[in-house]
């Protein structure tokens, strides 16, 4: 029976003390983590639609039509100017890519246009598809036109293409899905319902 | 303390290529110069912290439950670190927070408290961590190298090729992970037999 007993009560003592270290550090933590990821969400929303000001969250029941019928769109911000008009959508979608989901921010503007696109996380491939997060391959989307798909060009990019990565054709289409995606979910916006 | 418990991890007993062990990590990762210090360092800051509370606790833990008792201080050294390195340094975050629950499974850490921490006093186990975790790092940042440099015509990033290079691909994919390593073993090994002879 001891040689249960003091075993046990030792492992048990070893987990309360590293329960309750990890809870101290967990409050400790837990609010600054919040205000860094917030922080990085505005930044990537920022870059992606720079001529707003700010930006809303979409009311609750638009928002769970969207993520329904527009999948994978996530989430959607509007964003507005300093004088409170509506200068266009950011949208974040999670196509799945080669090795996970592939977090993509896109801002699209009320003239139908493309503004920007930023990659959150994601678990690309390190040299392939986690490319996408370079300036070379993201800056390509800013300026097509939303009023068709992108499509995605392995070769020579043209009108509405985008030049995919060498090597990283899967991670390349996925994020253009997601961007897609993201453009009907525009459309629905914009010219469906009246925003609500 | 010994210094020798410091120098034996980094080229007599390093933990890649004559220990073997952290081999998922160290083949999954290893696709860059960067990703290859990255996971070294964040592997040592870990390693060195649980061999110091193991070896601090060692007395105290009953033998036959040792193994879930280890278990426990280190997953919740990864947590923590995890936790504060997001909070406090979120650009060192950025870089190497992909890497943090990784070291969870990473049998170095384990091997370590078991075959040394747990048999030596706390500053003999600091430099042992030390030593292992900084061999790691020169393993692992040398795999990544030469498997960027193939792959990508690139070390650290910086292209040396030039843009005429066609990069092999395969070696910065899984299988150019195996043939890399068997190559630098072989290498390792014809040079430790040399040294003998």
């Amino acid at each position: 029976m001891k040689e249960i007993l003091k075993p046990g009560a030792v492992l048990l003592i070893i987990c309360v003390i590293a329960a309750f270290a990890l809870g101290m550090v967990n409050e400790l933590t837990a609010d600054r983590i919040a205000d860094q990821r917030a922080a990085k969400n505005e930044v990537a929303k920022q870059a992606v639609l720079p001529t707003a000001a700010s930006f809303t969250d979409l009311g609750e029941d638009a928002l769970a039509t969207v993520v329904a019928d527009y999948a994978p769109v996530t989430g959607v911000y509007i964003g507005v100017d300093a004088s409170g008009a509506t200068v266009g959508y950011v949208f974040k979608s999670t196509p799945s890519g080669f090795g996970g989901p592939v977090e993509v921010i896109t801002g699209i503007d009320m003239e139908g246009n493309i503004t920007g696109l930023r990659i959150g996380s994601h678990s690309e491939t390190p040299g392939l598809g986690a490319k996408s997060v370079e300036p070379a391959f993201y800056e390509q989307f800013a300026g097509k036109s939303a009023d068709t798909y992108v499509g995605v060009s392995k070769t020579s990019a043209e009108g509405n293409d985008i030049q995919a990565i060498t090597g990283a054709t899967i991670s390349s289409s996925a994020i253009v899905s997601g961007v897609n995606a993201s453009i009907d979910a525009y459309h629905m916006l914009v010219e469906g319902g009246n925003g609500n | 303390m010994k210094i020798k418990n410091f120098t034996n991890g980094l080229v007599k007993e390093n933990p890649t290529f004559v220990q073997l062990l952290g081999m998922c990590p160290t083949l999954a990762v290893t696709t860059s110069s960067v990703n290859g210090i990255g996971m070294g360092l964040a592997t040592t800051a870990v390693l060195v912290c649980s061999n110091m509370a193991i070896s601090l606790i060692r007395k105290v833990i009953p033998s036959n439950v040792r193994i879930p008792a280890y278990v426990i201080v280190i997953a919740s050294f990864v947590t923590a670190v995890g936790m504060l390195m997001e909070a406090f340094s979120p650009d060192l975050y950025d870089a190497l927070g992909l890497f943090i629950p990784l070291i969870v499974v990473n049998c170095i850490i384990l091997a370590r408290a078991e075959a040394f921490a747990s048999k030596n006093n706390i500053g003999d186990s600091m430099l042992d961590g030390l030593g292992m975790g900084l061999g790691f790092t020169m393993s692992l940042t040398i795999l990544g190298s030469v498997r960027e440099f193939l792959g990508n015509g690139s070390v650290f990033g910086i292209s040396l090729l030039g843009s005429s290079y066609q990069p092999a691909l395969i070696m910065i994919l899984p299988p150019g992970a195996f043939l890399a390593l068997g190559v630098l073993l072989a290498l390792y090994n014809s040079r430790k037999m040399k040294k003998a002879n």
